[in-house]
């Protein structure tokens, strides 16, 4: 079994670096976030220092709100880069490719598993180097950059990690599932985009809750997006004031992967008999 | 011998009313060619869609070596090898890497897979394009891909869905050889499908002609064209008479026929009435300007058993798969 699952793992990763465009599409965007919003919105450095008053109350720990929405693109990045996953089943479907993998004796599940490994592997390098990125920004004169706690060691980066490989099963199953589900692929694109901007905007990723009306919050509070996004903050900033406990997010992340691992398992045993 | 593949009363409705296998049943015996011959929309992948466990059927038995291919699915998915009509290859990979990646979704011996990639390679002459992307491939070196990768575990049944679609009259020599080696050799059995008739012809141990979802006729090509009669010799003269008379009293005519100065004489034996038919009319004083013998082949045999000749067929399916696949078909003839 974990021969056939490495040997579709590799295939995915050959597909992935293979099309280097397709690896330079996916960075484009959260860069240029980073760049055009993120530096242009940088809320905090609008106003002049007012004694007494620390930004980081609000921003989760981050010293401006550059280091907040950096952290919180991490996440982001891993929710877009996962939603391929569901794509290139799709194109499988059409050009044939599932057909080889229905007559072939594997076990069912190992279609959606393999390529959810692969999806996490590629959300993680892209978070990767978006952090460093980020972090980059320092250098450039004239831009501000990401400024991590500085207490930030391993276990921290590890921290972040974890949170973002979990929230990367979590929702690369999903799209796997969805994809099981819908043939159609002008569906899963419709479905695919409807899914992924409510749950970036309802989020901690890029807005601190406290800037959001209440019932937003209460629906930002059980997305896992949030979860991931506050627990990296907690990781970078040392955040004191998490809104969960980042031990309490972990483990949601963590129920949140599984049950779609579940979910997607099932759809595969029960769609590509 | 044991029945290698046993079907009966299978049945296929898409949507609730398309019947594309309409109740079929027969068996096909181990170590055979047992060739499908139809045209488009016919109902040839349906069948074999539900014989390899992609299609469940919606009513009816499928056994592939004794296993049900619904309940047993996975047991009958190692046992056999398809080589599906429309390609599976992946574009992205090499086509050694396509190989290797088969190897092991089968589970072959990691120390036997490099040198049975090899070997299947050369046999379909890929060799030289091996670590080539499949996308820079023609349409031939796919399928003789896909041909490879159905072979690499060695499957018991290879299933061909028009093995030899697209490819070129040397090509497809060539992957007829490939087809009966495997057989000699491995003594597998092969259940293809083909609306060449050329091709179930000179393959098949056993044809089964299907049309509209239902096997109209089944049996060794032999005795298919035997049941039709015997041979007709055909002929030109240009005479006012009438010569039936003459030719009818040739030992072994079964029938004649006159068109204006055309003849069609149906005989047991062409090869030896011929000549005494020509005999006949010229004693009578007649000249004949033109004659031909056709001995009955596959295309008169579907127009026995279905009423319409393959072309026919063919063109009346109205899909556009169906439009390319005659025009294929026509130019393929045309060489
Ligand atoms: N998935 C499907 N959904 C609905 N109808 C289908 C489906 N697959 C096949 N059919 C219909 O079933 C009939 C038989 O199709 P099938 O593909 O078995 O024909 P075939 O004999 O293989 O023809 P060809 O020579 O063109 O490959 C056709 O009328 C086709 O339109
Ligand atoms: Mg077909």
């Amino acid at each position: 079994m974990m021969r056939e699952m490495w040997a579709l793992y590799v295939r995915e990763m050959k597909h992935w670096y293979r099309i280097k465009i397709q690896i330079f599409m996916a960075l484009i965007q959260p860069i240029v976030w980073l760049g055009l919003f993120g530096q242009s919105f940088n809320i905090t450095g609008f106003f002049p220092p007012v004694p007494g008053f620390d930004p980081s109350t609000f921003l989760s720990g981050a010293p401006d709100y550059f280091s907040y929405m950096a952290t919180g693109m991490l996440s982001v990045i891993a929710l877009f880069t996962t939603m391929f996953a569901g794509m290139s089943l799709v194109w499988d479907r059409r050009f044939g490719f599932l057909t080889k993998l229905r007559v072939s004796p594997i076990a069912r599940g190992i279609v959606p598993v393999s390529r959810m490994n692969s999806a996490v592997t590629r959300a993680i390098i892209q978070a990767l180097i978006v952090l460093l990125i980020a972090l980059g920004f320092a250098y450039i004169p004239g831009l501000i950059g990401l400024t991590l706690s500085p207490e930030f060691n391993l276990i921290d980066l590890l921290g972040m990690v974890l949170a973002l490989v979990l929230l990367a099963v979590g929702f690369a199953c999903l799209f796997i599932s969805v994809a099981l589900a819908v043939e159609n692929q002008d569906t899963l694109f419709g479905l695919i985009n409807l899914l992924n901007l409510p749950v970036m905007f309802a989020s901690a990723a890029l807005l601190p809750l406290a800037f959001m009306p209440d019932w937003l919050q209460a629906v930002a509070k059980v997305n896992p997006l949030t979860w991931a996004a506050d627990a990296c903050r907690t990781f970078a900033f040392h955040n004191a004031n998490p809104i969960f406990p980042v031990w309490q997010e972990i483990l949601f992340l963590g129920i949140f992967a599984a049950i779609m691992i579940g979910v997607s398992v099932f759809a595969a045993r029960k769609l590509l008999k | 011998m044991a029945a290698i593949i046993e079907v009966k009363d299978l049945v296929k409705v898409f949507d609730g009313k398309i019947r594309a296998v309409d109740g079929i049943t027969f068996d096909v015996q181990e170590g055979e060619i047992f060739g499908f011959l139809g045209p488009n929309g016919a109902g040839k992948s349906t069948t074999i869609n539900m014989l390899v466990t992609l299609h469940r059927p919606t009513s009816g038995l499928a056994k592939v070596m004794g296993m049900d291919v619904v309940k047993e699915a996975t047991k009958v998915r190692r046992v056999i090898g398809l080589v599906p009509q429309d390609l599976t290859v992946d574009d992205d990979l090499s086509g050694r890497e396509n190989m290797i990646l088969q190897a092991d979704l089968y589970n072959v011996p990691k120390k036997d897979a490099v040198e049975r990639i090899n070997e299947l390679l050369k046999l379909v002459k890929l060799e030289d394009a091996a670590d080539r992307m499949v996308k820079t491939y023609s349409g031939g070196m796919r399928k003789r891909l896909e041909l490879a990768e159905g072979l690499i575990h060695r499957p018991k049944i290879l299933f061909l869905d028009e093995p030899t679609l697209g490819l070129d009259i040397q090509t497809r020599t060539i992957m007829w050889e490939h087809i009966r080696k495997l057989k000699q050799e491995h003594n597998m059995t092969v259940f293809m499908t083909t609306h060449y008739l050329e091709e179930a012809d000179s393959l098949c141990d056993r044809i089964g002609i299907i049309d509209n979802g239902r096997i109209m006729a089944l049996d060794t090509p032999a005795t298919l064209k035997r049941s039709l009669g015997g041979d007709v010799i055909q002929m030109s003269i240009d005479d006012a008479r009438d010569f039936t008379p003459q030719i009818q009293g040739v030992p072994g005519i079964v029938e004649v026929k006159k068109e204006g100065s055309e003849y069609r004489v149906k005989v047991i034996k062409g090869d030896t009435a011929m000549p005494a038919v020509l005999k006949a009319i010229i004693e009578a004083g007649g000249t004949v300007s033109s004659v031909s013998l056709q001995r009955p082949n596959m295309d008169q045999v579907f127009l026995e058993y279905t009423g319409r000749s393959l072309r026919d067929a063919e063109q009346a399916e109205n899909s556009n798969r169906g439009e390319r696949m005659a025009r294929a078909m026509a130019a393929q003839r045309r060489r």
